[in-house]
């Protein structure tokens, strides 16, 4: 916090500052100030008419209506040639459909190693696999059992002869 | 008459629209003549606080009134059409003040000797006192830039503290607490040079 004395010194001091400022802002302006901004604004105004809207927009009976006319069929002749370039490019490049398959070409090289017309074969099933050796045993049930079916092919025939022969009486 | 004739004359007939438009164009002209006339003086000294330059505080005064004139068709809406300008014309110094580089303090002193009234004093005197201002701006410039913005402002008599506020776009007690703050830094500061001397 300050004390008195340091505030009445601050005062001071401030006050000083303030006089500077205060002569600076008292300055006058040069002479012709006025004249020399006017000319420059005139001259700025009258190039900014040179560069307005021509005036053969506001010639004719229409007035202002005449000049929103002719900006909004100017803007409407922008949008057709720029719409109608894009359409015209749209229909010339048509988007071609993406291949569903990629056919690789028959590459020989030259020198290079040739099938020899070798052709792949697919794998098959392999037959069925004994799980156990044949032994002696097994041969003789084999035989018996071959026996067994030998006799009853035999019965069959004679089975069947017998239904024949008594079809033949019957007839 | 042809009918063609007649078409080409009704063409080249200025419509009254159009004369209505040059009319109001002089009227809009005529007006930012007179805000020339009225505060063109005002506002160079503004930008001379700021700049310390005759040509570019001159500058900024004509680059204020081509604002002005750009927008010319909204003058009527202006409310206080004095601290407006101001306020274009400081927005202007700021820019130009903070794209230039920093002038030296001797720069200051030539020019103040130059431009300040000599109220009959010798030459010597005359740079003396330069130099004292010219110590004073400077120490201006170490100010933060809020509380320098006001301290300047308040140095012009004609504006009030509701106007500092205005041109600066803040509160009016915003206005004089920063004031308040210049005025205690500048006096830190001004003693502090003193001390080292």
């Amino acid at each position: 916090m300050n004390t008195p004395t340091e505030n009445t010194h601050h005062c001071a001091d401030g006050g000083e500052a303030d006089k500077t400022l205060r002569l600076i802002a008292s300055l006058p302006g040069p002479e012709g100030l006025e004249d020399r901004v006017k000319i420059a604004l005139h001259g700025t105004s009258r190039r900014g008419r040179v560069l307005r809207w021509p005036a053969g927009s506001r010639l004719g009976g229409g007035g202002w209506i005449h000049g929103t006319v002719a900006r909004c069929a100017a803007a409407a002749a922008i949008v057709f040639v720029v719409a109608g370039g894009g359409w015209g490019v749209y229909s010339r490049v048509q988007p071609t459909p993406a291949p569903r398959a990629i056919a690789m070409p028959h590459v020989t090289a030259p020198g290079g190693f040739s099938n020899a017309g070798a052709m792949r074969t697919p794998q098959t099933l392999s037959g069925t696999v004994l799980s156990h050796p044949v032994t002696g045993a097994t041969k003789q049930n084999n035989a018996t059992v071959n026996k067994d079916s030998r006799a009853s092919q035999k019965k069959g025939q004679q089975k069947k002869g017998k239904i024949d022969q008594s079809r033949k009486v019957a007839n | 008459m042809s009918a063609g004739q007649t078409v080409l004359a009704g063409w080249m007939e200025i419509a009254p629209s159009a004369v209505r438009d040059e009319t109001r164009q002089d009227v809009e002209e005529q007006n930012v003549a007179a805000l020339v006339d009225q505060y063109a003086s005002t506002l160079y000294r503004v930008a001379f606080s700021v700049l310390r330059n005759t040509a570019d505080a001159e500058d900024a005064v004509q680059e204020a009134f081509l604002r002005v004139l750009r927008h010319r068709d909204t003058l009527d809406e202006v409310r206080d059409q004095r601290v407006w300008l101001i306020r274009i014309v400081w927005n202007i110094v700021l820019d130009r003040k903070r794209r230039a580089k920093t002038r030296p303090e001797t720069d200051d002193i030539a020019d103040l000797s130059r431009v300040l009234p000599a109220n009959g004093l010798s030459a010597e005197q005359r740079t003396a006192a330069a130099q004292h201002h010219a110590h004073v701006l400077a120490c201006v410039d170490q100010l933060p830039a809020k509380e320098r913005e006001v301290l300047v402002l308040s140095a012009f008599e004609e504006l009030s503290s509701v106007e500092i506020a205005g041109v600066l776009g803040i509160t009016e007690s915003s206005v004089r607490s920063r004031l308040f703050r210049a005025r205690n830094l500048m006096a830190n500061l001004l003693n502090h040079s003193r001390s080292l001397r």
